[in-house]
């Protein structure tokens, strides 16, 4: 698999929170030369099934993408706009976008320019009330294509780095997307008794709904929960954050120790580097909502680090990417009937 | 020769190569005989028809905004200053081009997961951000972008809604496509045209001033981008000029008070020749028209500009239509004098 090629086109698929339509579409027709069975559910979760005798395994990723909502046409034809998941206003000044309304129109984010501010106004961030989206059409033809609540979605290509590092826009979950995509690549080569289930889930940017109606639906033996996580990166405690050159596994009371155990221990055995981050909490990922799914799913978190989440220029190492897909292979194919003894002992 | 291609080229503040070996390139294309001078402007002579004719200098910048590398973190991130004005404010998670091989770049900055109420309003200056090229450390930062890197924004040119421009560097790039073009007319004009694709503009109009002595015209006319702010929460008497409403003509600006001689000739010009056009509402702003006023003895000047919204940042728009009032004005005017 060219993974950087998935990746641009992952990238560049549209599928805000609640809207993971075309997304969906994409990644459906990435699983399926690997998997038995692709199914698009009601709420937009790709679930990619691998047939199986033994437990049944989840993993899951987010395919959502944080985005803008049209909140208020203004005279002039400038649109305002809200925040759907959490995007940094930082980000926004002279960004481009694509407004979804009727027609797919070509935007660009404007403000008040510094010359005309005062010096104290110059020396903070704009607001989001200050910032609009400029589409080039009046206000009337503006209200002819656009309606309050269209979404806005960012529009920006994505760079290849040097040494294998890779910046795009979704990376934040969409990399994870693809981790598991190399993963069913890897496991094509492994003798797998595990029933599989890769489910690219919606709307975790908005309260992992997505994962929570797809770990009922599947209801699972084992969650696996795929998510981004902080890299190494000017401007941040280095207490917060972790080395790009290897994925992260989480530990603490929302995981279960052993599996996660388990992990470390298959990391080791095939050579596969792997940190540790410790979560006193909640995740904050999916791996919280498939958890608490009907009776309680035992799960762990496998992070991919990453620079600048949340911005449109989302930077991954793709070696981690491919090496955290090449240890869930193993993990998953090394699952016997055993694996529930002394889980909790 | 097109606006697109003209933009997308990287030619930042006191590094116009790349735009300078395209224009020798395109110039010689056309059977012009264009020189480089000392201050590395661009100039070509048409001569005019007229007796006792005068000299009109058309001045156009080739130079954009951007970036220059001032160093590298022991991670191997690049740090940089800005070459022009630019307000760090709207190069957060941007793309840019580094370097004569247009190393890939972006411009990241803290997740917003990590950041305090005080980071939230707290803006990140030069000393805050960084470009991130992928370099493992230091020593491979610096050897792929070594201190005095040129960097550039790399937003494509986009067409969009009605009539509108969206792209990097249309400041001042309409000016040169609109010069390049009014050489490219077989038409002669009565006077003598100096046409100038001038260097260093951001930097503080260097090029320009020495072009300005070194061809000692009768008339100056800068050919410009200039701040427009016809959106959002401006007050009315602030927006000094609106897209689609023709190109504008200064009366003055932070750096030259026009002759009103020349303004007012070439408002009537304007009118009389039906070429749509609007008197900038206000002094501000700077550009080649003070470099050209004072050069020698003093020279008539006048400057006609193509508003650009969101000027120097990566996406500068104006309107297809004002670019080409540009054009028809500067000609109109050339015929005229």
């Amino acid at each position: 698999m060219d993974v950087q090629k998935v990746l641009s086109g992952a990238a560049a698929a549209c599928g805000p929170s609640g809207q993971e339509m075309l997304v969906a579409e994409y990644f459906a027709e990435q699983f399926r030369p690997y998997v038995d069975e692709v199914t698009v559910d009601k709420m937009f979760n790709v679930i990619a099934h691998k047939k199986g005798a033994g437990p049944k395994v989840m993993l899951c990723a987010h395919q959502d993408e944080i985005s803008l909502m049209v909140t208020r046409i203004e005279d002039d034809g400038s649109i305002r706009m809200g925040t759907v998941g959490g995007v940094d206003p930082r980000i926004l000044p002279a960004s481009r976008v694509w407004v979804h309304g009727r027609e797919k129109l070509f935007g660009t984010i404007g403000a008040l320019p510094p010359h005309l501010m005062s010096a104290e106004d110059r020396s903070r961030n704009y607001a989001m009330k200050e910032l609009y989206v400029d589409v080039g059409l009046c206000a009337e033809k503006v209200r002819e294509l656009v309606q309050i609540g269209d979404l806005i979605t960012f529009n920006v290509p994505s760079t290849s780095l040097l040494n294998g590092q890779f910046a795009a826009k979704t990376m934040d979950d969409r990399s994870c997307v693809v981790m598991m995509l190399c993963a069913a690549e890897f496991l094509k080569k492994l003798v797998c008794d595990a029933d599989v289930y890769f489910v690219a889930t919606c709307q975790e940017e908005v309260g992992s709904q997505g994962a929570t109606t797809a770990a009922f639906n599947i209801d699972p033996d084992i969650a696996i929960a795929l998510d981004g996580d902080f890299a190494k990166q000017p401007g941040c405690s280095p207490d917060a954050t972790m080395p790009m050159d290897a994925a992260v596994v989480s530990v603490g009371p929302y995981l279960q120790p052993k599996l996660t155990k388990r992990l470390q221990e298959c990391a080791k055995n095939h050579g596969i580097k792997l940190n540790v981050m410790v979560a006193p909490r909640a995740t904050w990922t999916d791996a919280d909502a498939v958890g608490l799914a009907r009776a309680g799913v035992p799960g762990i978190l496998l992070s991919l680090p990453m620079k600048y989440m949340h911005t449109t220029v989302e930077t991954i190492d793709v070696n981690t990417l491919r090496e955290a897909a090449r240890l869930l292979a193993h993990y998953v194919s090394e699952l016997d009937a055993g694996w529930e003894e002394d889980l909790w002992i | 020769m097109d606006l697109k291609t003209m933009t997308e080229i990287n030619a930042p503040a006191g590094y116009e190569q790349p735009l300078r070996r395209y224009l020798l390139e395109q110039l010689k294309a056309i059977g012009m005989e264009p020189v480089i001078d000392r201050m590395g402007n661009v100039v070509v002579v048409k001569e005019g028809t007229g007796e006792n004719r005068k000299r009109v200098m058309v001045s156009a910048h080739m130079d954009e905004v951007g970036f220059i590398v001032t160093g590298a973190t022991e991670e191997g991130f690049l740090k940089v200053q800005s070459l022009g004005g630019v307000d760090p404010r709207v190069i957060i998670s941007k793309r840019v081009q580094v370097g004569d091989d247009k190393l890939p770049g972006v411009i990241g900055a803290a997740p917003i997961h990590l950041q305090s109420a005080a980071d939230r309003k707290r803006v990140l200056g030069y000393g805050d951000v960084y470009v991130d090229i992928g370099a493992a450390d230091k020593k491979e930062a610096e050897a792929k972008a070594p201190k005095g890197t040129p960097v550039c924004f790399d937003t494509p040119y986009v067409e969009y809604g009605e009539g509108y421009i969206c792209a990097k560097a249309l400041d001042d790039r309409v000016g040169c496509y609109n010069i390049f073009r009014l050489l490219a007319r077989e038409e002669q004009f009565p006077c003598d045209l100096v046409a100038v694709f001038s260097s260093e503009e951001e930097v503080g109009c260097r090029g320009a001033k020495g072009a300005a002595f070194a061809q000692a015209p009768d008339i100056g006319i800068a050919l410009e981008g200039t701040t427009c702010n016809d959106l959002g929460d401006v007050p009315d008497p602030l927006k000094v000029c609106v897209t689609g409403e023709g190109v504008a003509v200064s009366f003055g600006d932070n750096s030259s008070l026009v002759n009103r001689n020349l303004f007012r000739h070439t408002l009537k010009i304007a009118q009389e020749q039906g070429v749509r056009h609007q008197v900038k509402g206000s002094v501000s702003g700077g550009n080649e028209g003070g470099v050209m006023q004072r050069s020698r003895q003093g020279i008539p000047t006048i400057v006609l500009s193509v508003p650009c919204r969101y000027i120097h940042s990566p996406s500068t728009v104006c309107k297809a239509s004002d670019v080409e009032d540009q054009f028809e004005l500067a000609r109109a005017l050339l015929m005229s004098l």
